[in-house]
């Protein structure tokens, strides 16, 4: 089998992110960026499923500016055999990038499509879901567990009620959540090993699709300040006071 | 006991806000983390300002009452810790001068109270955009003025020096009450003595610190982070002369750990898990590289740096952190090693220096001579590499009852300061000497060099008020 790794290059999760004066955005100019830590979880996932000889070949592919190479580099330094960079300067949206997503299962034609439920800079959780339509392929969403069996997938779904298992024919859309599993760390001599694997360059145009954005971001604001606490003295003041603000 | 008019007196002159005989409010200021020691006193004077101090300080020093300054309460030698050894001291903390005064990008320079914690500092100096360096693992309690006086280092000292080289100026009061202030951002002042350094390792024993100006640098806002795995530890030294020679000389940290370490971590530790999974190696680096721009040509330097070096077999495999969590995942196992310590019993500790080129030698002939004297200890040397400073602490043998293996406690640091003294190293490298080494000072330091400080302390402290049980012997 093959399988697809879309990843995405945003802003790192342990980085604190500061709005851009002008309100257009967050500040992006020198900060830190890392790949999405649930495509980070997917590439993970594909790589357990070719040591478990499940999966023949794993191909990463990034839509965004071309320091997101970095972010291919990154997949290809845990495990994954080659990549992909469409190459895309502005503000792309997921209708988007599922087209271009589908472009790229025209040529590439892997059996899954293994990618982050959700990316932590727009936090859209919609990419996986559009490609699985305009596909029309199957989707399991949302993985805690994925094990591969011939011609399907059993995928673990964390649903609002508990665990959801579904059975996928193949080929198949599995979006991945947080507790599938644990990323390795990339190796010494697997990121050097990395330099020398193959990344393609394309860009939106090479599957005929219009990236322009279809949404217009109005305003990015700060979230209001927490407002500091009060000390009260008794638990009658304590009860007073909530009552004052109606909350009890 | 103190006389009770002088508590009277000093009471009325601060005021109960910032003086208290209430033991319940003093408590929580007399024990040590590592419950090593005890302190006690009748006495807490938590003035907010150098004046209200300086008033204390005077009454003190006219009638012969001794105090104790403490900030954080996070020292390791019992220097902030009043009543040790049955004698009758004042407790001075400084936790009400606590507000950061000025951050001045363009001098690279904050100045704050003494009070304020070393995370503090680092968060004020982050909002302007700049990097406050010192950095160690008592940060979010350890306070300006305690990290002066005890000239801490920590994990950065390899490239930007310990807390002396950070701090440019100090405010203090000295015993008789007189406030010395340079509070200076000046990078250059050569109009005599820098007295302001002389407060760096003073412990209390010179003035109290009220204020200080320190240095800022650019902020470090990408770092490559690697954790190495080598088979030798001569091999350190070879992959931090060439790490800091290709890029050039941006090399923050280089931390090292052997196996036996990790393995205390991975054991007693939730949520670490091991950097290479099935493979064991004698001895772990922690290295970390930090630049204020995102350059991809450094990365790649380091990596083909570090990939040659496990091409001649220096490097036995390694790990390049790719996202800021993979980094904090690695800082853990280096930064619970303490912790784990802790959970698998006793530990005899030492905090030592020998210089960078030695570090390897000393390490390859001391603990093999521990471990034959003390049968069944484990020596679990880890720590500053990269500037000489080794926590050479020893676990008790695993059968062996705990408190039966810390009576060796003096003993074998006698065994350990000899050893270092062989290997011209220091017995303190970024604890300080307070009460506990003060014999093993006593014992080691070059005559020349006691006698110079106890000119210095006579001079400034003529009636010995000032943290009298810290640095020297009373004898």
């Amino acid at each position: 089998m093959k399988v697809m790794v879309p990843v995405k290059r945003v802003v790192d999760y342990n980085v604190k992110v500061r709005v851009k004066s002008d309100n257009t955005g967050v500040e992006l100019a020198n900060v830190k960026m890392s790949m999405n830590p649930f495509d980070e979880i997917a590439v993970e996932e594909a790589i357990r499923l070719k040591e478990a000889g499940k999966v023949e070949e794993i191909v990463v592919v990034s839509i965004g500016p071309k320091a997101a190479t970095e972010t291919i580099r990154t997949g290809l330094a845990m495990g994954a055999d080659r990549g992909i960079l469409v190459e895309h300067d502005d503000e792309i949206h997921p209708l988007a990038v599922a087209k271009i997503l589908k472009g790229i299962v025209g040529e590439e034609n892997p059996d899954i499509v293994l990618l982050g439920k959700q990316a932590i800079d727009d936090d859209c959780n919609q990419t996986g879901q559009m490609l699985a339509q305009l596909l029309g392929w199957a989707q399991g969403t949302f993985a805690s567990k994925v094990e591969a069996e011939d011609g399907s997938l059993n995928v673990t779904r964390e649903v609002d009620g508990g665990l959801e298992t579904v059975k996928l024919n193949l080929p198949a859309i599995v979006t991945t959540d947080l507790r599938l599993n644990e990323p390795r760390y990339a190796s010494l001599p697997n990121i050097m090993k990395a330099k020398r694997k193959p990344i393609d360059e394309k860009t939106a145009a090479d599957y005929g699709v219009d990236a322009t954005p279809r949404l217009k971001t109005l305003k990015v604001e700060e979230p209001a300040a927490r407002e500091a606490g009060i000390k009260v003295e008794s638990v009658d003041e304590l009860v007073g006071k909530l009552k004052e603000k109606g909350l009890i | 006991m103190i006389e009770k008019s002088h508590i009277d007196h000093l009471v009325s002159l601060l005021g109960p806000e910032c003086a208290t005989t209430d033991q319940d409010r003093i408590a929580p200021l007399l024990r040590e983390w590592r419950d090593k020691y005890f302190g006690h006193t009748q006495l807490l004077l938590t003035p907010n300002s150098a004046e209200q101090l300086s008033d204390a300080l005077r009454y003190c020093n006219a009638h012969g009452v001794a105090v104790v300054p403490q900030g954080g309460n996070t020292g390791l030698v019992g220097a902030g810790l009043p009543g040790l050894a049955n004698r009758d001291e004042v407790l001075i903390s400084t936790q009400r001068m606590n507000k950061v005064l000025d951050v001045c990008p363009n001098d690279y320079s904050i100045t704050v109270e003494a009070g304020v914690t070393i995370k503090e500092i680092q968060q004020s100096a982050e909002t302007a955009d700049r990097l406050f360096p010192l950095s160690l693992a008592s940060e979010g309690s350890c306070t300006a003025g305690g990290t002066i006086a005890t000239n801490a280092g920590g994990v950065h000292v390899i490239r930007y020096g310990s807390m002396q080289a950070l701090t440019m100026g100090v405010e203090a009061v000295l015993a008789d009450g007189t406030i010395y202030s340079d509070l200076s951002p000046l990078r250059k002042d050569n109009t005599g003595y820098k007295l302001s350094s002389l407060f760096a390792g003073s412990e209390g024993t010179l003035g109290i610190i009220t204020k200080a100006t320190l240095k800022l640098y650019p902020p470090e806002r990408h770092r490559i982070t690697t954790w190495i795995a080598i088979d030798d530890i001569n091999s350190a030294l070879n992959i931090l002369e060439k790490l800091r020679d290709v890029t050039a000389d941006r090399v923050s940290v280089f931390e090292i750990m052997p196996h036996s370490g990790l393995e205390l971590v991975l054991r007693h530790i939730p949520s670490t898990l091991p950097p290479f999974p099935g493979k064991e190696f004698p001895w772990y680096i922690l290295a970390e590289i930090g630049s204020s721009i995102h350059d991809p040509v450094l990365e790649e330097t380091v990596e083909d740096c570090l990939s040659n070096m496990i091409s001649n077999n220096q490097i036995a495999d390694g790990i390049i952190a790719q996202s800021e969590q993979q980094r904090l995942e690695l800082w853990k196992l280096r930064e619970s090693l303490s912790e784990a310590q802790k959970h698998e019993g006793g530990s005899i500790k030492h905090d030592i220096s020998v210089p960078v080129s030695q570090v390897p030698e000393f390490v390859k002939t001391v603990a093999p001579e521990i471990e034959q004297r003390w049968t069944g200890s484990r020596v679990i040397p880890f720590g500053h590499l990269g500037d000489g400073n080794l926590h050479f602490n020893v676990m008790q043998p695993s059968t062996m009852d705990k408190q039966a293996f810390l009576a060796n406690w003096e003993e074998m640091n006698r065994f350990v300061h000899d050893r270092v003294t062989d290997f011209s190293g220091s017995i303190s490298a970024e604890h300080g000497i307070g009460s506990m080494k003060a014999q093993e000072l006593k014992r080691l330091k070059p005559a020349s060099s006691l006698h110079a400080m106890q000119m210095i302390k006579k001079a400034l402290d003529p009636n010995n008020i000032l943290n009298p049980g810290a640095l020297f012997t009373r004898d």
